[in-house]
């Protein structure tokens, strides 16, 4: 009846994920009590969880980051606490629960932090700064939201029910086969990512249509700000990639229900075929992530400069080739499976050429600084802090580019030091760029400055007492993942990494008293003009938040900056103060289509992980069903009259004008 | 690269492509069907007979499903060179690229698996 699940299944004798599962669940059970008897539900159900409208989704995924950041985060905590105190000593983690959080971590991090963060700024923003009302296909941008919750929520459940895979965050096989890994470890991993997967290449092909399609007047391609081209470049990857990861974990799950034989060690199955093909999927995956953090970088930097940004069409170009050139290095993170110098020479040269356009970056927004009037807003500390982190992760990447530097660092400290130097350094730096600079925008108040430069300053400064120790215990010969060590050499840099843990965890408490403070003084911080910051691209020319249907008027692009030329336009021929001609604006519908398949598609992942076969059925066809009734719609579009449209949209416009015009008569 | 201007009313969001005569739709699908169902036909045939010079026949296998994807893109995916599809022919050689890559580097990558492996006879020791 309930296939492989029974109450062994709950970790009663773990004391540490059951309590943890335990708070965790008492929070979520107190949050919605307090929202159903405050009768806040049927806003929550119409408002935001059917919603279609990009900026709201944007806003969702960016808080499911949060929270998997948070959760990450802990098991980051966990670990450096472990390595700092298993000295010739079992630590406080048994080896099983130990490798079960650093592959957790990996998994957490990359699918369930990074993707979303970087998936919601471009929903938020995107087509804010393309000009245009919405994505081209809003309840698939639902769906596609829905499904990466559920991934995230399948991980949650692996921690009190069941457990996650020991393998790592890729699940190498032979180990994360049947015969190595029998538990429901490497099915909850496989099946989350198998289901959010989905998710991701749904927003990826939204996303590119957007970009190409969905266009305002004049907004031609090489008048985009460079966050929409990096947003085209990333998604681009996004659909080339990820189906070779859903191929690849699909003939993973073939292998372990249905006994075949891909990457087994008998009959005939070949262990490196796995490497190979998930790495071909997993160095796009980290374009993926750090293009986008190029665009907000971009943006910022060029805003808080209040200059155009410096050599536009290099930085298109540098994102395009590394687009395509992100296709040809996967084989460097197997130098050591044993390929000869001919194919390592190769790859490992193609890893050095992709520094470069990477390179004509960082000197792009050097030139944009140059000279300008920089500002040092918080989004600016961010942006700087990251060229200065990333040009350290970048040249020790250029470093184990090498193939023999390789043989030496691979698998070591070093490299996990090198990777979080750039996805922290890159992505996460991006991401919290990206935060401060548009959360205005999001709810029409800026974030509080003061806990926002403490936040930057601890996590900077956190980040590097954590992770330049363990280059220097990667350089000493700490391989990684390591439950317990003999080595008496690496144990201060191990106690120095943990007080870096520390500083980092200072700076994500500051960020939470950032986003308590500013909420507490949001009338006083309240941005009335929708554009806090001075901007250039069209996202600052719409009031914050901006209406359901972000412009009252397509906006009619000349140049590149758009809005930049807008204003100065406005202050030269006072343009501003005719009134336009409002008309009907036509939005979609909201729609429950995409809660209401992930829910079914969370009942079926759990019970494919735990062979609950007719729940399998059950949950397949409650989505498929769903998906029917959505494709048989009538009309999934109402029309919100002039009037109103004039209504909302003259009321910033009055805010708008007094800015002008005080900045006229300088 | 054209400016492409997207006024309200004028431009095609996706979904909303021209409307086509449910005839000539029809037609072209059928034309389509016709055409792979010849290909398909062929391709067994080809594989089974002696008519022809025994080596060409992988050769001609190959030509023919090159034939049926380009069939199949020209009248399914409505693949054309009309400037409203430029982005469809660059996706599609986005798609060829990236295929290319993976399936090219793959089969090289795993064939140079064991080069640095010594010869079976040195590893192995000698039988008495």
């Amino acid at each position: 009846m309930l296939g492989k699940l029974d109450w062994s299944a709950i970790p009663f004798d773990q004391p540490i994920p059951l309590v943890a599962g335990g708070v965790v669940l008492v929070a979520i059970l107190a949050v919605l009590i307090w929202v159903v008897v405050k009768g806040h539900l049927p806003y929550l159900w119409h408002e935001w969880i059917t919603s279609v409208d990009h900026k709201r989704i944007g806003v969702m995924y960016i808080l499911l980051a949060s929270v998997m950041l948070l959760r990450g985060g802990s098991d980051a905590i966990m670990m450096r606490i472990q390595q700092a105190v298993a000295y010739q000593s079992q630590g406080y983690l048994p080896p099983e629960h130990y490798n079960q959080i650093f592959s957790a971590h990996g998994t957490i991090m990359i699918f369930f932090v990074a993707m979303p963060f970087v998936i919601g700024l471009m929903n938020l923003v995107v087509p804010l700064q393309l000009g245009v009302r919405d994505v081209a296909f809003p309840t698939l941008n639902s769906v596609g939201f829905w499904l990466t919750a559920t991934g995230a929520l399948l991980v949650n459940l692996s921690l009190v029910i069941g457990e996650f895979a020991r393998t790592g965050w890729l699940a190498f096989p032979p180990l994360s086969e049947l015969s190595y890994s029998p538990g429901v470890g490497v099915d909850y991993y496989a099946w989350s990512l198998q289901i959010s997967g989905v998710g991701t290449l749904v927003a990826g092909i939204n996303l590119v249509t957007t970009v190409l399609k969905l266009r305002t007047r004049g907004m031609n391609y090489l008048r985009m700000p460079m966050f929409c081209w990096t947003t085209l470049a990333s998604n681009l990857l996004i659909v080339a990639a990820f189906p070779i990861l859903t191929a690849t974990l699909a003939m993973l799950l073939l292998d372990r229900y249905f006994g075949f034989h891909f990457f087994t060690n008998e009959a005939g199955g070949n262990v490196m075929m796995f490497m190979n093909l998930i790495w071909a999927w997993g160095h796009p995956e980290v374009y993926i992530l750090v293009l986008p953090a190029f665009g907000i970088f971009s943006e910022v930097v060029s805003t808080f400069s209040g200059k155009a940004l410096f050599g536009y069409r290099s930085m298109v170009l540098a994102t395009m080739a590394i687009c395509v050139i992100s296709f040809m290095v996967w084989l460097h993170h197997f130098f050591t499976m044993g390929a000869g110098p001919d194919v390592n020479a190769i790859f490992g040269i193609a890893s050095m050429i992709i520094a470069v356009p990477t390179g004509v970056k960082i000197y792009n927004w050097l030139f944009t600084m140059y000279g300008g009037r920089i500002r040092f807003a918080t989004p600016m500390l961010w942006a700087v802090g990251f060229m200065v982190t990333f040009i350290i992760g970048g040249l020790t990447g250029v470093l184990v580019a090498v193939p023999p530097a390789d043989f030496m660092l691979h698998n070591s400290m070093f490299l996990v030091a090198h990777f979080h130097n750039v996805i922290i350094g890159g992505v996460l730096f991006g991401a919290f760029a990206g935060f401060e600079y548009w959360f205005p925008k999001a709810f029409g108040f800026r974030l509080d400055e003061r806990w926002g430069k403490l936040a930057f300053w601890f996590t900077f400064l956190g980040f590097y007492v954590t992770f330049l120790p363990l280059y220097i215990a990667g350089m000493l010969g700490m391989t990684r993942r390591l439950q317990h060590y003999d080595v008496a050499a690496w144990r201060p840099w191990m106690f120095m990494a943990a007080f870096g843990m520390l500083i980092l965890s200072i700076g994500v408490i500051c960020q939470i008293m950032q986003l308590v403070v500013s909420i507490r003084n949001r009338e006083a911080l309240r941005d009335r003009t929708g554009d806090p910051w001075d901007g250039r691209s069209l996202e600052w020319a719409t009031s914050s938040p901006p209406p359901v249907f972000n412009f009252a008027f397509n906006p009619d692009v000349r140049g590149e900056d758009a809005y930049w030329d807008m204003k100065s336009r406005a202050r030269q021929q006072s343009l501003e103060h005719d009134e336009p001609e409002y008309q009907d604006i036509e939005m979609p519908r909201n729609s429950p289509t995409g809660f209401v398949c992930a829910f079914f598609a969370t009942i079926m992942g759990f019970a494919l992980i735990w062979h609950i076969w007719w729940m399998v059925i059950l949950g397949g066809l409650g989505a498929w069903a769903t998906f029917v009734v959505f494709a048989w719609r009538d009309h999934d579009e109402y029309v919100i009259p002039a009037a109103e449209v004039a209504a909302i949209d003259r009321v910033n416009l009055e805010e708008r004008r007094s800015l002008v015009s005080m900045a006229g008569i300088v | 690269m054209s400016d492409q201007t997207h006024l309200p009313g004028h431009d095609l969001a996706p979904g909303e492509e021209e409307q086509h005569s449910v005839g000539e739709r029809v037609l072209g699908y059928v034309v389509g069907l016709g055409l792979a169902l010849l290909l398909t036909a062929t391709s067994f045939f080809i594989a089974g007979t002696d008519l022809v010079w025994q080596p060409s026949i992988p050769v001609a296998l190959i030509v023919l499903a090159i034939a049926q994807m380009g069939v199949h893109l020209v009248f399914f995916l409505h693949i054309t060179t009309g400037p409203d599809n430029t982005n469809n022919v660059l996706a599609l050689a986005f798609g060829l690229l990236v295929v290319f890559l993976v399936v090219g580097g793959t089969v090289w990558i795993m064939s140079h698996l064991n080069a640095n492996m010594p010869p079976m006879d040195q590893i192995m020791p000698k039988p008495m």
